[in-house]
């Protein structure tokens, strides 16, 4: 259907981020009509508070995704970090900012050891992220055994991280979202590196017989998953003013979800971080639209199961309409 | 493509030379105590059965696996490939028949893969992709692929030819010494093999030396200086030019792999 309209068929694959966007707008559209509150400041501030912090995950989780592999450590991480972070300063009294630096550096540190397990014993890094799941939620588990860290007043660093901006319905994190969106879409658009991201993750042989170092872009992306996940827990911590050894769950999963959604392959080069930030929209805006008309509170988890197996037909049934296959 | 009288000027240094090399893929010895020389302007034709080891040979004259023994020399020196890079960095390009070309990736960036034009912005270094798209048009319709109307149109845009003289007029356009092209006629029709056939001479006329690995001898025999068969991971005769035609250099292949499985 799609090789009718060469033009239109062109300008998906220059501007991948039009279906999402689509679809993002259809659902914004059905809450509009549906509820009477959808663009309220307190939905508003649901919403992107939510999305900001998911998004921040996702992005991380699209960059590895397109260099070919997985991160499901990274819901684990995103308690982790904070959970580090308070537990220096809060608890123990250190300087917030070194606490912060440190907290952060063991996230990143999470990424280089399921990068270097992935990538020297070659193993699927679904297993070797795994591991690392399992590790830091013990881990987790270890450090605050069911407490909750509260932080009261914040202090000037949470409040960097997750703070009201002036009188407006938005909160740091939605700004950090902005500034990493950018950093990324510059880093995978218009740097060499996000040439050889796609390439490892399309076809790994052929990269690396053009002298593309493979292995070591996936081990970048790894870390560059993970710190990302920390620093979103972080930002979490701060905006809520505590955190929980829950915090974070199943993020692993929500993080692919807005990926796949936004149009990242599972099998590696393709993907777009925009695309997965309005997947982490459309995933939140459906979280709190279902709220507001007064579905009950499960029924969200059921409806995104289906839309996102719907979405990966829908995307593989276009990609083949598109061209992909000759 | 009538054969002419040619002659490869082996005065001065080998582009590329292997000493003795042997190459073992853990207790499996593919490669026996091979050495192997080529010159500027000079295509050798690698021929030999399946397990001859020509794709082994090739890999590590591309810096793609090192040699368990040996030694490489190129341009005169020694060298010792750590990985791909390093070789391309000297001017080794490969045209492999399985790893040519990212589907993934569009016109341009295939082009480009690895050697992508840069420009400063501020303190860093980003792709120039005016000038990526420019090149790769121009390089494309160099090749006569003048309904091609983008540069981002994906690679599947290519038959599987035309996608094989992109790999190596690309290869040429980084200023290659030697070109490394694994079966690039294979699957082909008989037009494009008679394009990617000239383009292998261009590439000659241009100074390069090309190591050419084909099955089908009547490619070989055309456009080959000099011919190598080999057997088992061993030299079994250098052929020079007009020594031997088509249908015997068949049998040469051939027979001794009858004589093998016996």
């Amino acid at each position: 259907m799609l090789r009718n309209f060469p033009q239109f068929a062109s300008l998906l694959r220059r501007v991948p981020e039009l279906i999402p966007a689509l679809g993002l707008i259809l659902v914004a559209a059905f809450f509009t009509i549906q509820t009477t509150n959808f663009w309220s400041p307190q939905t508003m501030t649901a919403i992107t508070s939510i999305a900001a912090t998911v998004g921040i995950v996702a992005v991380g989780v699209t960059v590895l995704m397109m260099s070919g592999e997985f991160d499901l450590s990274v819901g684990q991480n995103f308690a982790f970090v904070p959970i580090i972070w308070a537990t220096l300063f809060v608890s123990e009294g250190m300087n917030e900012w070194l606490a912060l630096a440190i907290a952060l550096a063991a996230g990143a540190g999470v990424g280089v050891v399921n990068g270097l397990v992935t990538t020297l014993f070659r193993i699927p890094s679904f297993i070797a992220t795994l591991g690392m799941f399992f590790v830091l939620m013990g881990m987790n588990n270890l450090l605050i055994s069911g407490r909750q860290l509260i932080m009261f007043d914040p202090s000037p660093s949470m409040a960097l991280l997750g703070a009201k901006i002036g009188d407006g319905p938005f909160y740091m994190p939605l700004v950090w979202m902005g500034l990493v969106v950018l950093i990324f879409w510059f880093l995978t658009t218009r740097m060499a590196y996000g040439n050889w991201v796609l390439a490892t993750g399309g076809a790994a042989g052929p990269a690396k017989a053009m002298g593309v170092a493979t292995d070591r872009v996936k081990r970048s992306n790894f870390v560059i998953c993970s710190f990302l996940a920390g620093f979103a827990g972080c930002m979490q911590f701060s905006y809520l003013k505590g955190v929980t050894q829950g915090q974070g769950a199943q993020y692993e999963l929500l993080a692919i979800t807005a990926a796949v959604l936004g149009g990242t392959s599972l099998f590696g080069g393709a993907g777009t971080v925009v695309g997965s930030i309005i997947g982490a929209f459309m995933l939140c805006s459906i979280q709190i639209g279902l709220v507001l008309i007064g579905a009950p509170g499960s029924f969200y988890v059921t409806f995104i199961g289906i839309m996102l197996v719907v979405v990966v037909i829908v995307n593989t049934r276009v990609g083949q309409m598109a061209g992909g296959a000759r | 493509m009538a054969p002419e009288t040619r002659l490869v000027d082996r005065s001065g240094p080998p582009v590329f030379e292997l000493q003795a090399v042997r190459h073992s893929y853990g207790a499996t010895q593919v490669i026996h105590d091979v050495s192997l020389s080529v010159w500027p302007g000079e295509v050798v034709g690698l021929v030999g059965d399946n397990g001859a080891g020509k794709s082994t040979l090739l890999k590590i004259f591309a810096g793609y696996q090192r040699p368990t023994q040996g030694a490489l020399r190129f341009m005169g020196e020694s060298v010792d490939f750590k990985s791909p890079g390093e070789a391309r960095a000297l001017g080794i390009e490969a045209v492999y028949q399985d790893l040519a070309i990212v589907n993934q990736l569009n016109l341009w960036q295939n082009f480009f893969l690895g050697k992508e034009i840069k420009r400063a912005l501020g303190p860093i270094r980003i792709m120039d992709r005016a000038a990526m798209r420019s090149a790769t048009m121009a390089a494309l319709s160099e090749l006569g692929l003048t309904r091609i109307r983008s540069a981002d149109d994906p690679i599947w845009a290519l038959s599987g030819g035309e996608r094989q003289s992109v790999a190596i007029t690309r290869a040429n356009h980084f200023g290659a010494r030697l070109l490394l092209l694994d079966e690039p006629t294979a699957a082909l029709s008989v037009r494009e093999t008679r394009s990617v056939l000239s383009s292998i001479l261009r590439a000659r006329a241009q100074g390069l030396g090309v190591i050419l690995i084909d099955h089908n001898m009547s490619h070989v025999i055309p456009v080959a200086d000099k011919i190598v068969l080999l057997e088992l991971g061993r030299v079994l005769r250098v052929i020079e030019r007009g020594e031997v035609g088509i249908e015997e250099l068949q049998d040469l292949v051939a027979k001794k792999h009858r004589v093998t499985d016996d």
